[in-house]
């Protein structure tokens, strides 16, 4: 009985001749069903402007040159906007671009924001203080001071550590790196929040450090 | 013995009213009277003598022989006791005194004695005597009188003998009284010695084993004894070794003898002063016991010690030298006031003297010196196993971005070995380059592993360090590698013929040119000499060409040396190879002048730089 059926399917198999599987090239952005052009808005904070001012070129130009990616500062509404091109090649490019724009804006350099556009897995992470810790006052002040440290080497020890950059910008934080490298870089930076010297919060990135290293 | 006392009494009467011639012719009368008188002189004097063994003088039928000698036994014992008797109270006259009313001789006397005794103590032995010779010295007494006061006499005799008989008592008596006084033991009672003396006085008369009962009562008494035995000596040698060896059975002591002190031992001292020898020790006994002698301090002292010490010898002996004594056999807090000695366990703390202080800041001051303290050092703890390699932290901002710090990162995990070097490494590179160096300098010194310098390849200027370097003896590390190569050396252009290779045309244009040259020089050279001319006064410098020719037909030879020293000079300072041959040629030029001095001078002087400038060339290199 099986090989009857069999034999029924190969006798249709061999009778229709099946095409060539298809390949399909990612879609553009503008040949996506969605909207053809497809935009981004990254909005400028004020202590941003001058900044901005200053790095746009090196902003527009890996944007435009090598994303693809369209990069319009609009000045009346304070707003950084990026569009898809005909040529741009992936749609995440996009995305890619907003992130970086974005993460400017936050507080990174240009040289650390690049990074995004270069390297996919890289994410910026915010939190508050509060967060972790309530705390009022002078206490706040001393946890912004204990996370910076004395010109700020603590911040840069975190950094190198754990190859990732911090912006402290008063309760808020950011931290940019990769998603292992942000969690290092957090708990770190949560310890000190919550009280720990800076002694101790080293000797813990030491061990994890040494331990990362060794781990690749 | 009334009547016959008084027949007596009168028969001594009648005899002293006898004439003495009428004596010289026997007379029975006379002889009746005398026998009857002796008779009662006996009686009388019976009592006094307790050792005689007739009671009675028998005078019926003897002759005067036989009477004289019973009177004779009598007497001769009596004698000696007064006079001893005597003797004593030649030395102690207050005994005289003591003598008291005479009373009958008998019961009477003897309470009387026994009142006395009471009052008076006596020596006993010497009383005795004394009372011997009391009673014979009595007799005498009598005798001699004759009847000169016959109751006076009589009284006197009965005084004596009472005196006798109541010294003998008295003797006796005081002897216990004395015995009762310091020496009453368990075996002495004075009050049975009295009682028991009363008994044998009664018996004294009727001679009822008198010697013996006294000598019982005397051996009972042994602080009599040796007094006896003195005093009989000479007169009863049978009793007084009889009584000798009664008393040797118990212990003879001064005092049996001689008693205390203010005794009657005066009173019979007086008596007996001519007693013989024997008495002569008891006479020297006697004094020794009345001044204290220093023998009789002596024994007394050692005497009261020996009974200190006898006492102490009874009695129990003290927890100290019982042996083992527990804290319950002696008494509360005892251990406290005796020394005791025991062994102690612990080492007696040092007492510190400046001494002691003085060696200990010695010895410090000698370690410190000699650095040798007794730290403990801790023992070297060899690594098993590398140390891990710690991760250093960097506080500072990092220069690259976070982009190119991934990018080294996957860079490293791709591919290690491009992998940039970190700072830890940079640091050990510079060190191995330093030691490197190091090793180089340090081979060269001391020649041993030689290895030459390595050839760093770096843009800097060389050199052409002469051959010369490579023969001293000093740095042989000097390789002529780094010396300039022939063509660097070599300053000339294109392709260079010998002589022999030319051709014509080419030795003609060589000769041509040669010859425009020295054109030119010499122009040059008269130019140049013109200026040195004028500067010949001056002559402090000279311009060092690489060329440069002395004429040798310069006249002025004073000239040419100064100029020569000056070029000496600036040899010294600027040395250049170059200069070598032309220094030659100068000296050459000197000699010919005859400038020896110069010559010999710059030479030095040249030797010298030459030295200088190699050492100097090769500590460059």
């Amino acid at each position: 009985m099986a090989s009857s059926s069999m034999e029924v399917d190969n006798v249709l198999s061999e009778q229709k001749v099946l095409p060539p599987k298809p390949k399909f090239e990612p879609l553009k952005p503008h040949e996506m069903p969605g909207a053809a052009v497809q935009f981004r808005k990254v909005s400028v904070p004020p202590h941003r402007y001058t900044p901005l001012k200053k790095v746009w070129m090196d902003i527009y130009t890996p944007v435009f040159e090598q994303m693809k990616i369209d990069i319009r500062m609009n000045l009346k509404g304070r707003k950084v906007e990026l569009k898809t091109r005909h040529d741009t090649p992936d749609i995440s490019n996009l995305q890619k671009c907003a992130d970086f724009v974005h993460a400017f804006m936050l507080g990174f350099d240009v040289i650390d924001a690049i990074a995004i556009l270069r390297l996919d897995e890289l994410y910026v992470e915010s939190f508050e203080i509060k967060d972790v810790k309530t705390l009022r006052g002078d206490h706040l002040s001393r946890a912004i001071g204990r996370l910076s440290g004395k010109g700020g080497k603590t911040k840069f020890t975190i950094e190198n550590a754990s190859k990732t950059r911090i912006v402290i910008a008063d309760t808020k934080i950011h931290i940019l790196g990769s998603f292992a490298n942000i969690k290092i870089a957090r708990d770190s930076l949560c310890y000190l929040i919550m009280g720990s010297p800076a002694g101790k919060v080293y000797s813990k990135l030491r061990a994890v450090t040494s331990r990362m290293a060794e781990r690749f | 013995m009334a009547n016959t006392n008084d027949a007596g009494v009168e028969a001594l009467r009648r005899l002293q009213q006898i004439d003495p011639p009428s004596l010289l012719a026997p007379n029975p009368s006379v002889s009746e009277t005398a026998r009857s008188a002796s008779q009662y002189l006996f009686t009388t004097l019976r009592p006094f003598s307790p050792k005689s063994p007739l009671d009675e003088l028998l005078v019926d039928g003897y002759d005067a022989e036989q009477i004289w000698h019973q009177i004779d036994l009598q007497s001769q014992p009596l004698l000696s006791t007064l006079r001893r008797r005597l003797n004593q109270f030649v030395k102690n006259p207050e005994e005289i005194a003591q003598f008291k009313v005479p009373l009958d001789v008998g019961k009477k006397l003897e309470k009387k004695k026994r009142v006395e005794l009471e009052e008076e103590e006596s020596d006993d032995f010497d009383e005795e005597l004394d009372d011997d010779d009391d009673d014979f010295e009595g007799v005498e007494k009598k005798k001699a009188k004759g009847g000169s006061e016959g109751e006076d006499d009589f009284e006197e005799e009965d005084d004596e003998d009472e005196e006798g008989s109541e010294d003998e008592d008295d003797e006796e008596d005081e002897k216990e009284k004395v015995k009762g006084g310091g020496i009453e033991d368990k075996f002495l009672k004075i009050d049975e010695l009295t009682e028991y003396l009363e008994k044998e006085e009664d018996n004294y008369e009727k001679g009822e084993e008198r010697d013996e009962a006294d000598e019982d009562s005397e051996e009972d008494d042994e602080l009599e004894k040796a007094g006896e035995f003195e005093m009989d000596d000479e007169d009863d040698d049978d009793d007084d070794e009889e009584d000798e060896e009664a008393e040797d059975m118990g212990n003879v002591r001064y005092e049996d003898f001689f008693g205390g002190k203010n005794e009657k031992g005066s009173k019979r001292k007086d008596q007996l002063l001519e007693v013989s020898g024997d008495e002569d020790d008891m006479e020297s006994t006697k004094q020794k016991k009345r001044t204290a002698s220093t023998y009789e301090k002596q024994r007394e002292k050692i005497q009261s010690k020996i009974v200190l010490m006898e006492k102490a010898n009874i009695e129990p002996k003290t927890w100290t030298m019982q042996g083992e004594v527990t804290a319950s056999k002696r008494p509360i807090n005892s251990a406290f006031e005796v020394d005791l000695d025991f062994e102690h366990n612990v080492r007696p703390t040092p007492v510190i003297t400046e001494e002691v202080t003085a060696s200990i800041e010695e010895m410090i001051q000698k370690k410190i010196v000699e650095g040798l303290f007794n730290d403990v050092q801790r023992a070297p703890k060899l690594p098993s196993k590398a140390p891990r390699e710690v991760k250093q932290l960097d506080d500072n901002k990092s220069g690259q971005g976070l982009a190119d710090l991934y990018e080294q990162e996957y860079v490293q995990k791709t591919d290690p070995t491009s992998a940039p070097l970190s700072f830890k490494d940079e640091l050990k590179n510079e060190a191995s380059t330093l030691f490197k160096k190091i090793c180089l300098k340090l081979d060269a010194l001391s020649h041993f592993n030689f290895a030459p310098k390595p050839v760093i390849e770096d843009m800097s200027f060389q050199t052409n360090v002469p051959a010369l370097a490579m023969e001293e003896i000093a740095p042989v590390a000097v390789s002529d590698a780094a010396m300039l190569a022939p063509e660097e050396v070599f300053d000339g252009k294109g392709d260079v013929k010998e002589e022999a290779e030319l051709t014509q045309a080419e030795r003609k244009r060589r000769r041509a040119n040669k010859k425009r040259k020295f054109k030119a020089e010499a122009v040059n050279k008269l130019e140049k000499k013109a200026r040195l001319e004028k500067k010949a006064d001056n002559a402090i410098s000279c311009q060092v060409d690489g060329n440069f020719f002395i004429y040798p037909y310069m006249s002025n030879a004073a000239l040419t040396s100064h100029l020569l020293l000056n070029l000496s000079h600036m040899f010294i300072f600027y040395y250049q190879p170059h200069f070598v041959k032309n220094i030659k040629q100068l000296l050459f030029q000197l000699l010919l002048y005859s400038e020896f001095l110069n010559a010999v001078s710059l030479l030095h002087k040249l030797d010298l730089c030459c030295l200088l400038k190699q050492r100097a060339e090769d500590h460059v290199c």
